[in-house]
């Protein structure tokens, strides 16, 4: 009875936060309800490449593939076929999210095949490589717009967009949370630990990283169709290298094999650009350098301090707090300095051009500070919580 | 068959040329990727950013020498030398090398004792930093091209030509022959136009004309076959250059890697990792020896892709040369440095055979049809070995 | 009662020009103990890579139950009943002591993956019984107490018993344990006797097992495989074994 009780209010739960979202962004500017509708397609991106990535070890660098992947599909047959069935546009569009899974999910099965015989940066690049070549196909093959993209408006505003985007994930998170919570995850993560001793152990290591590719890609897939009715427009250059490296930095900075991290991740690192992107000062050149290299002291500083200052919580926590300090002050000193060269301070730039910068910049420090991602191999939960306040109590007292 | 019978085949030796030319710059980079790869184990997603800004190094230094796009405005011309080019290429060889010190010093030392993946996830922002704070600071719309003017062996004359297979004399003969009727009828064609009074043709000059267009086209068709027949090849003499450098600078490379101590020091490195420290050698200075060659290599292959293959700059340069270099290190064999040179010389001619058979919207992913290819069938590469784990 | 359990027949492998085991024929009856022995290098670990799938002979048979199994997939042959452990440890150090014994467990699930994704009530109760399985098994090892810990986190000879739970859990009819006790201090060594000896007396299982502290094998087996430069030099009851004139020459310097 507790069981079922524990899976109704799990259910009771996710729709309620999906209500609530809805609500809210509706009612808030409308810009934001489609930043709300690609952090649920980040999400579920980041979730579904963990999966492979984080706890199957698998490492696969081309997610953005078979997003790709099930938003062409999707977008094409629902472009071809809407206008002579019968379903309303919501049905419909739960049809083209299994449309666009079964294609990515396919793509699936053909990536995870080289895993079978591929390790670590080979199976990356291998998967890089897939990823490139779908997309070079897509921009020469005309009837799917070719270069110049594809027109996915098969009725009028897709409706309960935000609702489908925000359950696939909250459905990605359930599928893999699930998969960890029964016996049935431990293979996957036997895999990616030693995959040697697991066929020592009759783990079928072919069936456990095929699988894991073929789940991880239907969500993708799915995700991949959303995105292609919600934005109602889709082009090769939607899924560029880049958005492949954007959602594994998700992954890895959540910590690999934590679907709590890669949730919190993929959340703030679309979040971030995001709030830069609508950011509209202009910034004169100099200060940017002064604030790049800065950081660059902060983080020395910071490394420092993590391996060779091993005194009491209280002084190390004041010793980053110097090196904030002194990365702020370095900032304002050379920014005057800078300015006194002319084309560094006649520049003036967009923040929102600095985005990618500011990007990348966090990714760079994270892994240099913490290259274990910031929840490592833990999942949150109310245990996990409590025992780490505890332990850090433990520490100061 | 039918894709054979659309086939010029006359080109194609010109094609294999080009090819040899691009391939000789991917291997340059190419070596770059296989010698970090070979002491760090660590596919060095930046080196493709240090081949870009190794062109705009090229490009500054070009500016400096008075090459300005302001200067040269409304067909100016400046003359150049030799010495130009050279110290273009140093240059830019020693910006990269620098550049491609400090990235590894800043950026890849620290991650040296964490799991390999996050390594690679350091290079990656690294690769992306590089790339859009290149955004933000290096001049691109509308997109700079080093002037074709530092090249003093432009000339169409200073072009290198070669005949591989004459057309038959008597066709020849013929062509010649027609070629100097046509101009034999035209002159009296435009004699007797002359002579018309002015905005009215007569009926003589009607005749003349058609019967100096069918010469002329007969004589174009009969041109056109001796072309078809004969086979050449020709080669800016600047392309040449490039490729005698690159050759020179593989050369060099070669003496350091197996004569030198240096040399020594980085293959036992690259053997294996811990021993070579253990057994005392510096290792940190080996592997700063390997990125400031590496890069250096990249520096000079940007130089020359910069310059005589004209291309526009951009921040995100690096990025497809960069990728095909890094295959081509693969399919020779990753950390295998002839296998570099090899690889990145075949990438270049199947790319111009890919353009050459119709599939030039295709060929930026031939890289990866190859490089998957490769890993699937001999995963070790062409001149690389796989190892089996020991269990 | 003697039923052959594996027979090798002339197995064979090389290496490019090293011949890591040449023309290795012995044969375990069900329920032997039985030990192989050899200096470093003579190509006991690829034996066992040999009979767990992880090479495939050059040459020679290697016949398990009536089939042979030489350069079958690994999983295979694990689930045909040969399970071993590894010379150099090989656990799953992100797991728990527990969860690594659940691996080996695994094999013996029944409820299907979609079961375990919706989280149905079967797959939670397999999960539940598994646990309890491994749990009773890290009891047999000694092991119950640090069920929670990390494997990572063990010291050195609990990971070596671990690695034998996580074998065990597999239920094979086999055991091969490669270098069992090495790094272990003379206290842990005799537990390590007794415990193999269990698994043989209480459990059935057939052990073969790679050791080279000569008074542990001498002790615990009751025949003896010698190997040297990947041949074999003698074979027999540890007695006889003790005074071969050609293991003293291999093993000269060493105390036999
Ligand atoms: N995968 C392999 N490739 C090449 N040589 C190997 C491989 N595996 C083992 N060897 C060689 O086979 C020989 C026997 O090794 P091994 O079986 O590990 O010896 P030991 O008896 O100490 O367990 C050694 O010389 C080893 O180097
Ligand atoms: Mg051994």
């Amino acid at each position: 009875m507790k069981f079922w009780g524990v899976r109704l209010l799990s259910f009771v739960l996710a729709f309620g936060f999906v209500y609530g979202l809805d609500v809210v962004t509706q009612t808030a500017f409308p810009n934001l309800y489609r930043l709300a509708v690609l952090a649920g397609l980040y999400v579920t991106l980041a979730v579904s490449l963990n999966l492979i990535n984080g706890i199957t070890g698998q490492f696969s660098i081309g997610h953005a593939a078979f997003y790709m992947i099930g938003a062409y599909a999707a977008g094409f047959v629902s472009q071809h076929m809407y206008a002579s069935q019968p379903l309303g546009p919501v049905l419909w569009l739960v049809v083209m999210m299994a449309v666009g899974a079964v294609f990515a999910a396919i793509a699936g099965i053909v990536v995870g095949l080289p895993s079978l015989r591929l390790r670590g940066d080979y199976l990356a690049i291998v998967t890089l490589g897939f990823g490139e070549i779908m997309r070079i196909v897509v921009q020469n093959v005309d009837p799917l717009g070719g270069a110049y993209g594809l027109n996915v408006k098969p009725f009028g505003e897709p409706p309960k967009i935000l609702w489908l985007v925000w359950l696939l994930a909250v459905l990605c998170i359930a599928v893999c949370r699930n998969l960890l919570k029964t016996s049935h995850g431990l293979p996957f993560i036997a895999v990616r630990e030693d995959e040697v001793a697991s066929a020592a152990m009759g783990v079928k290591t072919s069936s456990v990283k095929v699988t894991a590719f073929v789940i991880g890609s239907a969500f993708a897939g799915a995700a991949g169709a959303l995105l292609a009715h919600s934005e109602t427009f889709i082009s090769p250059d939607t899924f560029k290298m880049d958005v492949s490296f954007i959602i594994l930095t998700m992954v890895v900075l959540g910590g690999t094999g934590s679907i709590t991290g890669s949730i919190m991740a993929a959340v703030a690192l679309f979040a971030i650009p995001e709030w830069l992107r609508t950011m509209q000062v202009m910034i004169p050149g100099s200060s940017i350098v002064a604030g790049i290299l800065a950081v660059g002291i902060m983080v020395s500083g910071f490394r420092w301090v993590q391996n060779n200052y091993h005194e009491s919580v209280s002084k190390r926590i004041g010793a980053y707090l110097a090196c904030v300090v002194g990365a702020a002050v370095a900032a304002v000193v050379l920014s005057f300095v800078l300015a006194f060269i002319p084309q560094l301070a006649q520049q003036r730039l967009d923040v929102a051009m600095l985005r990618m910068v500011i990007f990348s910049m966090v990714l760079i420090i994270l892994m240099l500070l913490r290259p274990q991602g910031v929840f490592a191999h833990h999942e949150f939960s109310w245990d996990w919580l409590s025992k780490v306040l505890r332990a850090r109590k433990g520490v100061t007292a | 068959m039918n894709l054979v019978a659309g086939l010029d085949f006359s080109i194609l030796p010109q094609q294999l040329a080009n090819g040899l030319l691009l391939g000789a710059i991917y291997a340059l980079i190419a070596l770059g990727y296989t010698m970090v790869y070979g002491v760090l184990r660590l596919i060095n997603f930046a080196h493709g950013e240090v081949f870009m800004l190794g062109s705009y190094a090229a490009l500054f230094t070009s500016w400096a020498l008075g090459f300005t796009p302001e200067a040269l405005k409304n067909g100016a011309e400046k003359p150049s030398s030799w010495m130009v080019l050279a110290l273009m290429l140093v240059v830019s060889m020693v910006v990269c090398g620098l550049i491609g010190v400090v990235i590894e010093r800043l950026a890849y030392r620290p991650m040296r004792n964490q799991p390999r993946i996050a390594s690679l996830i350091t290079a990656i922002g690294v690769s992306l930093f590089l790339q859009y704070a290149g955004g933000l600071f290096l001049p691109q719309s509308p997109p700079p091209a080093i002037s074709e003017q530092v090249n003093p062996y432009r000339k169409d004359s200073d072009n290198v030509r070669l005949t591989l297979k004459d057309a038959p004399a008597a066709l020849k003969a013929q062509a010649k022959l027609l070629d100097a009727e046509a101009g034999k009828a035209e002159a009296a064609y435009r004699a007797s136009e002359q002579q018309d009074p002015p905005g009215h043709t007569t009926a003589a000059t009607e005749d003349l004309r058609q019967k100096y267009q069918t010469l002329e086209r007969s004589a174009q068709k009969v041109e056109g076959e001796v072309n078809g027949q004969s086979v050449k090849l020709n080669i800016p003499f600047g392309q040449l250059i490039m490729l005698i450098t690159t050759i020179v600078l593989m050369l060099i490379l070669r003496h350091i890697v197996m004569y030198t101590r240096t040399g020594r020091a980085m293959r036992a490195v690259s053997h294996d990792f811990d021993s070579a420290s253990l057994m005392g050698i510096d290792v940190n200075n080996v592997v700063t020896v390997t990125f400031l060659i590496g890069s250096a290599l990249a520096g000079a292959g940007a130089m020359m892709y910069a310059t005589f293959l004209r291309t526009n700059l951009t921040p995100f340069l690096g990025v497809t040369p960069g990728v095909k270099a890094f295959v081509a290190a693969v399919l020779g064999g990753i950390g295998n440095i002839p296998g570099a040179a090899l690889g990145g010389i075949l990438m270049g001619v199947v790319e111009t055979l890919v353009i050459w058979l119709g599939f030039s919207g295709y060929k930026d992913a031939v890289a990866f049809v190859v490089l998957i290819a490769v890993l699937l069938f001999r995963p070790g590469g062409l001149l690389g070995s796989s190892k089996v784990e020991k269990v | 009662m003697n039923e052959t359990v594996l027979t090798l027949t002339n197995a064979t492998i090389r290496f490019g020009g090293l011949v890591a085991v040449n023309n290795v024929s012995f044969s375990l009856q069900k329920g032997d103990l039985f030990g192989l022995i050899g200096p470093n290098g003579a190509g006991k670990t690829t034996c066992f890579n040999l009979i767990t799938g992880v090479y495939r002979p050059t040459s020679g048979v290697i016949d398990f139950k009536g089939q042979n199994i030489g350069g079958l997939p690994p999983a295979k042959i694990a689930t045909l009943g040969i399970c071993r452990t590894f010379q150099n440890i090989r656990l799953f150090p992100a797991l728990s002591v527990l969860e690594n014994v659940v691996v080996g467990a695994f094999l013996r699930h029944t409820t299907s993956l979609a079961s375990a994704l919706c989280y149905l009530p079967p797959s939670i109760k397999e999960t539940r019984a598994l646990r309890q399985e491994a749990f009773e098994l890290l009891e047999v090892m000694d092991l119950s107490d640090v069920a929670s810990v990390r494997s990572a986190d063990l010291p050195y000879g609990k990971q070596r018993r671990l690695e034998i739970a996580r074998a065990m859990a597999t239920q094979p009819e086999l055991i091969l344990l490669d270098e069992p006790a090495a790094g272990m201090n003379q206290k842990e060594k005799e537990d390590l006797q007794s415990t193999v000896r269990r698994i043989r007396d209480d459990f059935g299982k057939t052990v073969l097992l790679i050791e080279h502290d000569m008074r542990f094998v001498m002790g615990l087996c009751e025949r003896i495989f010698v190997l040297d430069h990947g041949e074999e030099i003698a074979q027999g009851p540890p007695e006889a074994i003790r005074n071969d004139p050609k293991v003293i020459e291999a093993y000269l310097g060493e105390a036999v």
